[in-house]
């Protein structure tokens, strides 16, 4: 069964600049798939186009086997899929516990038994309650973004690099999060600059380049296929990698 | 000298409580809307006549005169938000602005022609000013001040327990995660809008309360409203409280050195000091 599935998706931020020249992935609840590629592949722009953020002008997108393309952010939402953007991804003038709450805004009545899971799930969240969202370090706020995106208990849960920015250790830990949430059975999608640890946490992978899809397979057969280390990891090196996809070999 | 500027700072807290109320209007305004709406002096006259109509024709006591007054200004500044504003949207801020500067002339012109120039009073009864050894404040000022005091304390309270004012905090602070979390911002801009001018409305009733209506009462107070946004930082709301009750102890201070006449001196010249010193003002990130 497939919680997400995108088809031959096309678009951007402009009619005659297709940024995405035609995406197909597949996500199943409880799956971790990430998106890695170089700059500019259009990982993002996806993300953009899958949540109402872009419209698409092609392809097909559905959420539980229902046609969702092209729907406006709030319809997105209610049919069960949320972003969690790369930057600005709290209010940074609300409280913990209001941008908890506005993630649950469509559902006012349920606002508390779910703020209470989500602190459960992560209690950093229950000791910062009354903090403001902008005071918060880099790792408590992609924190917080992910409780407030959980807030409306999404089937499908997208992410925008939620480790840039972030300590090694801040980022590991991130990434235990992230699977703990796909492990309860929500589907992850996953965009990731940093690529090695991406794969290493993922179920599967999709390399995309230049808006289309290059590689997918298992995440972890990719992570050690010398071809894609060699391709697009840069070997030995940090995982990160150049505009046009070739390696960047780094040193050790 | 030093009584009279005690007596200063008392008038100049109690008129900047009062300015804060057409201020706090502006500002939200700005917040979520982005653009500064300049027919506020105008919404504000609307709120003053709505209030004097309420309470001279209507026989409306002045706390039910004053909701009047912000209900006719919020339908007046969603007219006004809808006709003059909106069709300019894309062309962004500044037409925006100027927009709804020409609305407000349009406001006040009618204003005009359906009132007159004459002064006009509300019906209070006349009292005599309380003193506190060399003190003195007016019955009515501090009634004023109480009525302020209760606005903003609404305000508050509706920004921060409403699901709808939390969602207009949301939509200022960041629009595009307002618009993924399921904040609608159209909604949330109207009732910015119609909160806004009720409030300017409610602020134009105080100062007719304490002065006089006529078709340039909320005109003369733009470049204070303007100035008290600017020096809190456009956009912040604790800002424009303290900015408003800054600017209003400013002008009464002033008037102790200047000629009254003198007084609207103040707002520009503090706009032109915090636009060079410290452009986002005393509590916002906004204005730079």
């Amino acid at each position: 069964m497939t919680a997400l599935a995108v088809e031959d998706l096309v678009g951007g931020y402009a009619a005659a600049d297709h940024v995405v020249k035609g995406v197909s992935l597949a996500v199943a609840p409880g799956e971790l798939v990430c998106v890695i590629g170089p700059n500019g592949a259009g990982k993002s722009t996806v993300l953009k186009l899958l949540t109402g953020l872009l419209r698409p002008r092609g392809g097909r997108v559905a959420l539980d086997g229902r046609d969702v393309t092209g729907l406006p952010p709030r319809a997105v939402l209610e049919a069960g899929m949320v972003l969690v953007p790369q930057e600005r991804n709290v209010f940074g003038t609300l409280t913990v516990e209001e941008n908890l709450s506005m993630g649950c805004f469509l559902d006012p009545r349920r606002a508390r038994s779910r703020m209470a899971a989500v602190m459960d799930r992560f209690p950093l969240l229950a000791e910062r309650r009354r903090q403001l969202a902008r005071t918060m370090s880099g790792g408590q706020r992609q924190i917080l973004a992910m409780g407030q995106a959980l807030m409306s208990e999404p089937r499908v849960l997208l992410l925008d690099e939620p480790t840039a920015g972030l300590s090694p250790k801040a980022a590991t830990d991130l990434f235990g999060l992230v699977r703990a949430t796909a492990a309860s059975g929500v589907a992850v999608l996953m965009v990731e600059q940093n690529a090695l640890q991406a794969m290493e946490i993922s179920d599967r992978a999709l390399v995309l380049v230049d808006g289309r899809n290059a590689h997918e397979g298992p995440a972890p057969a990719l992570a050690r296929d010398p071809a894609i280390r060699r391709l697009f990891l840069g070997g030995r090196g940090q995982g990160r990698m150049d505009t046009t996809g070739t390696a960047r070999e780094t040193s050790p | 000298m030093i009584e009279a500027l005690l007596q200063a700072l008392i008038n100049g807290v109690i008129a900047g409580t009062i300015l804060a109320v057409p201020a706090l209007g502006f500002t939200a305004i700005f917040a979520v809307l982005n653009y500064p709406n300049f027919a506020i002096g105008a919404l504000a006259t609307v709120g003053a006549y709505a209030g004097w109509v309420g309470n001279t024709a209507l026989g409306l006591p002045m706390v039910a005169a004053l909701a009047l007054a912000f209900a006719a200004t919020a339908v007046a500044g969603l007219v006004v938000q809808w006709a003059a504003v909106k069709p300019l949207e894309s062309a962004g801020a500044l037409m925006m602005a100027i927009a709804s500067l020409a609305a407000g002339l349009v406001l006040e012109n009618a204003l005009r022609f359906g009132f007159g120039n004459d002064l006009r009073g509300y019906d209070l009864p006349l009292l005599r000013d309380w003193r506190f050894g060399e003190f003195r404040v007016g019955p009515q000022q501090v009634q004023n001040f109480a009525l302020a005091l209760a606005a903003m304390g609404l305000l508050w309270a509706f920004l921060r327990y409403s699901r709808t004012g939390r969602a207009m905090r949301a939509v200022a602070d960041n629009r595009d995660l307002a618009l993924l979390r399921g904040v609608d911002p159209a909604r949330v801009a109207a009732v910015t809008v119609a909160v806004g001018a009720g409030l300017a409305g409610m602020g134009g009733m105080l100062v007719g309360l304490d002065t006089s209506v006529d078709p340039l009462v909320g005109t003369r107070l733009v470049l204070s409203i303007f100035a008290a946004a600017v020096l809190g930082g456009l956009g912040s709301i604790p800002g424009a409280v303290a900015g408003a009750i800054a600017i209003g102890v400013a002008e009464e201070v002033a008037v102790l050195a200047f000629n009254p006449a003198y007084r609207l001196v103040v707002g520009f010249v503090v706009i032109l000091a915090v636009l060079t010193l410290r452009p986002a003002g005393l509590f916002g990130a906004r204005a730079s």
